[in-house]
């Protein structure tokens, strides 16, 4: 199954269960839970059933493209339902056997990983799901966003796409993946790979104290713009500033410019922001919702 | 007659290292709540779990609850009648409250007097009836590390049900039985995916495996027996005793096969074999192998990877070393093996190739060269970069090593592992590993040909992580690197306290995300444990460390306050763990901490403990807050004719201070303080008959100078050894 392929089967899968399909955010993020389709709508009451892929950026991760198994982006397939169904489990596993995996021959486990995101938040309790040792999902309860409490609670699934493809088609190397019609990942990816990766670690012609501070001055410019954006009562368009600093500081935080302690007061920052706008979407859309529901 | 009651709380999966505990609160609290709603039982309750569920059984549990009878009390006897008998309407009130007659109450005999009673009777209700309530408390009292909110509710008057997964089945049976109990869904959430939780006689197998019919279908069972038999037919084992030794049985026959044992690593390092049991609910153990070429990998990588990241079990040889090859323990009957063998070796082999891909890479520079780095790597902004740190953990190192420890031979070596010790957070490993640092740069120092005192010191440097005198590392494990391994782990602690302090991160509360606790916690506990892990048996003062740490910095004297608490917190805390009276700390360590040597409070602390009964020292105790009070102000060696003391109680005093200034003296140079107490004690007579006797604040201010100056000469010579008034103190 080539990896498109994947994508059409899950998205027909989620499809028949009432989720919408959406599109990927067109911004740089780490995870299809920046995604305002996740972030914000888990706010509130309204239900929303949604799914989309969501490609996704991990400056840490990046390898040049030398690393068989690791990048700088990835793509996830993310999936959000809320409120979240008691055969939630039993429909993933589904999920999975319409990708041609027989649960009956491998061991596929539900093992305790709880995630959270500090620059966001929000956390949650689940597991990562392991099939044969492999992680190809994390399973997310989501408790809070933005720092509040969320009834009612709606259950994060993300695929991690590459790695079921490669699982599916026996590879062990992401670049060798056939990504539709006898082309390949490498082919599509790897070039982007290496300059991202380059980029990532400060690879650049340009000192070390100089890519530093450029991107602390991007972080503070998208932040105090993000500020005023909020202030206007933009919430969609401060989120997106918001996330920029998220993946600025997951730069700075990969190409070694920060250390441990003021890597903790970074985070802090986006995260009074981010606290900040959900605490907006919701007193701003709560009416409106309550009547609904 | 006494029927069987089976509960089964059906779940999706409960973490694995909350299933032993969360196993014991389901018998012990089912116990409480079947106690106190008056069901009598033949036998505790047994309590079993796999990690979809938590079962309880209690064999014979009563029909009925036990018949109730109490004696309440009204008003007394004098205020319930008129002098004439009438009933006052203290009286009648009473009588009305029960729907009795006055003439119905009884007497009750107090040690307060007679009162009117009434005997309350209440038949006890079926079993049947009060069950659900049984149930509903059981749900309640359940605590979990973590608890989750899944819009679930009780109608039980308390609201939101949290829990450790949601719940998705649940069996309540009496004599084989439904009880009926429901949890509520929130309306919010309710709709058709999304309902109530009702009690009932189905169980659930194993998500997978079936003999027939679909994997999963429900089961319906009427008893115990009935219940586990019909699981184990459905692929779950449901004793975790049993699947253990099966896993235990497995791994060793697979061991052999493969030509070896399972790595003694496993149970040294981690609780993979006490995990393991309660991942599965039918397990099965699966071989693999890696590449040989991955066994060039330290061994600390190796298994780090297998036992951390894949919950593997590492194979050795007779002599104890690696052998490309693992165990994995599958919650699985699989039909072919060799499908989840392959893939399980080639998720490991990825991780290695991985790791020896940091291992080639970083070896190409020294740790020498990584110092570097380490200035673009900022530590705190107040503080600088880790570069900077290095430099102060190195220069604070070889000071204690020198000065502190006095041990000039260790200082250069100390300089140097201090100065190394930070490199390996520029290296790949670390970054990957990151659970490793310390121990991959000391690896690295040692692959480079840097001697033992160095390596080591490195390698080491993060722990002791607990406060128990046994914490790694031993002294066998420090080997040569003993001296210099304290000053570098003290050094790194220290200077870390001191600096947030300096730059205004202090941990409030529960919140310490600097981790400065557990840093200071660590540099107590060496101070502490110094003789055993060193062989230092000199003295070792914890505050000069701590301000020779704080002297790169200006701090006001309130932040220099507030590490001297921050600090004795951290000792009363180990000496609490230890098992010492509390009174008894604060005796032996100063709020100010001056002069505190941690070893000797730890003697000082062993000596009262064995004093704890002696009177004639908690007399002394007694009186010791006065001798402080009346001497506030009046220094040490306060200047006193000494001819003017003439009372019999006076000169009785400087009697028996002069006697035991010696003892007490010698007892403390040799540090035998129960001697020292004991010399200490014996002033109990001659203090209170001072106190009794003679006037301290007398009018004549010569005399005073000298009855003070008296007992200014009594308080130092005592609080030389301990504060002992804290001793007596109400804790």
């Amino acid at each position: 199954m080539t990896l498109q392929d994947l994508i059409l089967k899950l998205s027909a899968f989620w499809s028949a269960h009432g989720c919408l399909l959406q599109q990927p955010l067109d911004l740089e993020v780490g995870a299809g839970t920046s995604h305002p389709e996740t972030l914000l709508r888990v706010l509130g009451p309204k239900p929303w059933s949604v799914a989309y892929v969501q490609p996704s950026r991990r400056p840490d991760d990046g390898r040049f493209g030398q690393n068989p198994n690791r990048v700088f982006k990835h793509h996830q397939y993310q999936v959000i339902l809320k409120p979240s169904p008691d055969e939630v489990q039993q429909l993933y596993l589904e999920s999975l056997e319409t990708c041609g995996i027989n649960p009956r021959q491998h061991d596929i486990r539900f093992e305790e990983d709880n995630w959270e995101s500090p620059t966001l938040g929000a956390w949650g309790i689940g597991w990562q799901v392991l099939l044969d040792g492999l992680e190809i999902t994390q399973f997310t309860y989501f408790q809070q966003v933005g720092g509040i409490d969320l009834s009612p609670i709606s259950c994060e699934i993300t695929y991690g796409l590459e790695r079921i493809a490669m699982f599916l088609q026996r590879v062990d190397n992401i670049f060798d993946l056939e990504w539709g019609g006898g082309v390949t990942y490498g082919e599509v990816r790897l070039q982007e790979e290496i300059e991202e990766s380059k980029y990532a670690f400060g690879q650049v012609n340009m000192p070390p104290e100089e890519f530093a501070s450029a991107h602390r001055d991007l972080f503070d410019r998208n932040y105090a713009l993000g500020e005023k954006l909020l202030a206007s009562g933009l919430i969609w368009p401060a989120l997106e500033f918001c996330l920029k600093c998220s993946h600025l500081f997951n730069i700075l935080d990969s190409s070694g410019s920060i250390g441990v302690t003021e890597r903790t007061a970074y985070i802090l920052k986006v995260r009074q922001l981010a606290v900040k706008i959900a605490r907006t979407y919701v007193d701003a859309t709560l009416p409106a919702a309550m009547s609904e529901v | 007659m006494d029927r069987e009651l089976l509960i089964e709380i059906g779940c999706e999966e409960i973490p694995a290292s909350w299933l032993p505990g969360l196993t014991r609160q389901t018998a012990t609290h089912l116990d409480g709540r079947l106690k106190e709603a008056r069901l009598d039982t033949d036998a505790p309750a047994e309590s079993y779990s796999t990690p979809r569920r938590l079962t309880a059984r209690v064999a014979k549990l009563a029909e009925r609850q036990n018949d109730h009878e109490e004696l309440v009390t009204g008003p007394p006897v004098g205020a319930a009648f008129k002098p004439g008998g009438e009933p006052t309407p203290a009286a009648l009130g009473f009588a009305k409250k029960y729907g009795v007659d006055v003439a119905a109450l009884e007497r009750s005999e107090t040690t307060k007097g007679t009162y009117l009673a009434y005997r309350v009777r209440q038949r006890g209700k079926a079993t049947v009836d009060v069950l659900a309530d049984v149930m509903g408390g059981l749900l309640r009292d359940l605590t979990f590390p973590k608890q989750m909110r899944w819009d679930a509710y009780l109608e039980d008057g308390k609201g939101e049900l949290v829990f450790a997964r949601p719940i998705r089945w649940l069996i309540l049976l009496y004599g084989g039985r439904v009880v009926p109990f429901v949890i509520r869904r929130t309306e919010i959430a309710q709709g058709p995916l999304v309902q109530d939780i009702r009690s009932g006689p189905h169980t659930y197998g194993h998500r997978f495996l079936t003999t027939s019919g679909r994997a999963g279908r429900a089961i319906k069972v009427k008893t115990f027996d009935d219940y586990q038999a019909r699981l184990l037919e459905n692929f779950v084992i449901l004793d975790r005793g049993e699947r253990e030794s099966r896993i235990r049985r497995e791994l060793e026959t697979h061991a052999r096969r493969l030509g070896g044992r399972v790595s003694s690593l496993v149970a040294a390092h981690s609780s993979l074999l006490q995990e393991v049991p309660d991942l599965v609910e039918y397990p099965a153990v699966i071989a693999g192998h890696f590449p040989v070429e991955f066994l060039q990998l330290p061994e600390e990588v190796l298994t780090t990877t297998m036992i951390h990241h894949q919950h593997y079990f590492p194979v050795v040889d007779e002599e104890g070393r690696l052998k490309p090859a693992f165990l994995a323990v599958a919650n699985m009957q699989p039909e072919k093996p060799e499908i989840i063998a392959r893939n399980s070796e080639r998720v490991l082999t990825a991780r290695l190739r991985d790791a020896r891909f940091f291992w080639d890479e970083d070896r190409k520079a020294t740790l020498d060269s990584r110092i570097d780095r380490l200035s673009t790597i900022l530590f705190h902004k107040k503080l600088g970069s880790y570069r900077e740190k290095a430099d102060r953990v190195s220069t604070l190192a070889e000071w204690i090593a020198r000065e502190a420890c006095h041990r000039p031979e260790a200082g250069a070596d100390a300089a140097r592992a201090g100065r190394l010790a930070k490199a390996d957070l520029a290296t790949d490993m670390v970054r990957e590993f990151t659970e490793l640092q310390g121990t991959v740069g000391g690896i690295y120092a040692r692959e480079e040909g840097q001697p033992e005192t160095i390596w080591k010191a490195i390698y080491f440097q993060y722990l002791p992580v607990g406060v128990e005198a046994d914490a790694p590392p031993s002294r066998q494990q420090l080997g040569a690197a003993a001296v210099t391994w304290a000053a570098v782990s003290l050094a790194d602690k220290i200077d870390s306290v001191a600096g947030m302090f300096a730059a205004g991160e202090r941990p409030t509360g529960s919140r310490d995300p600097l981790g400065l606790r557990r840093q200071a916690q660590g540099a107590v506990k060496i101070l502490a444990d110094l003789p055993q892990l060193t062989g230092i048996t000199d003295r070792v003062e914890l505050w000069p460390l701590l301000a020779k740490a704080l002297s790169p910095w200006t701090v006001p004297d309130e932040v220099e306050q507030a590490v001297r608490s921050f600090m004795r917190e951290r000792v009363v805390y180990l000496f609490e763990q230890r098992g010492f009276d509390v009174r008894n700390i604060r005796a032996v360590v100063p709020q100010s901490l001056e002069r505190l040597d941690l070893v000797d409070a730890g003697r000082k602390l062993e000596a009262l403990g064995q004093m704890s009964g002696s009177v004639a020292l908690h007399g002394v105790a007694e009186l010791f807050k006065r001798v402080k009070n009346i001497t506030k102000g009046v220094g040490a060696g306060a200047a006193a004719d000494p001819a003017l003391l003439k009372e019999p109680a006076e000169t009785a005093l400087v009697e028996a201070l002069t006697h035991a200034e010696p003892r007490i003296r010698a007892a403390a140079n040799q540090a035998d303080y129960k001697q020292a107490f004991q010399a200490i004690e014996v002033l109990r007579a001659p203090v209170a008959q001072f106190f009794d006797d003679v006037l301290v604040m007398a009018e004549d201010e010569r005399l005073r100078a000298a009855r003070l100056a008296l007992v200014a000469r009594l308080r130092d010579l005592i609080l030389d050894i301990a504060d002992i008034s804290e001793i007596v103190t109400e804790s």
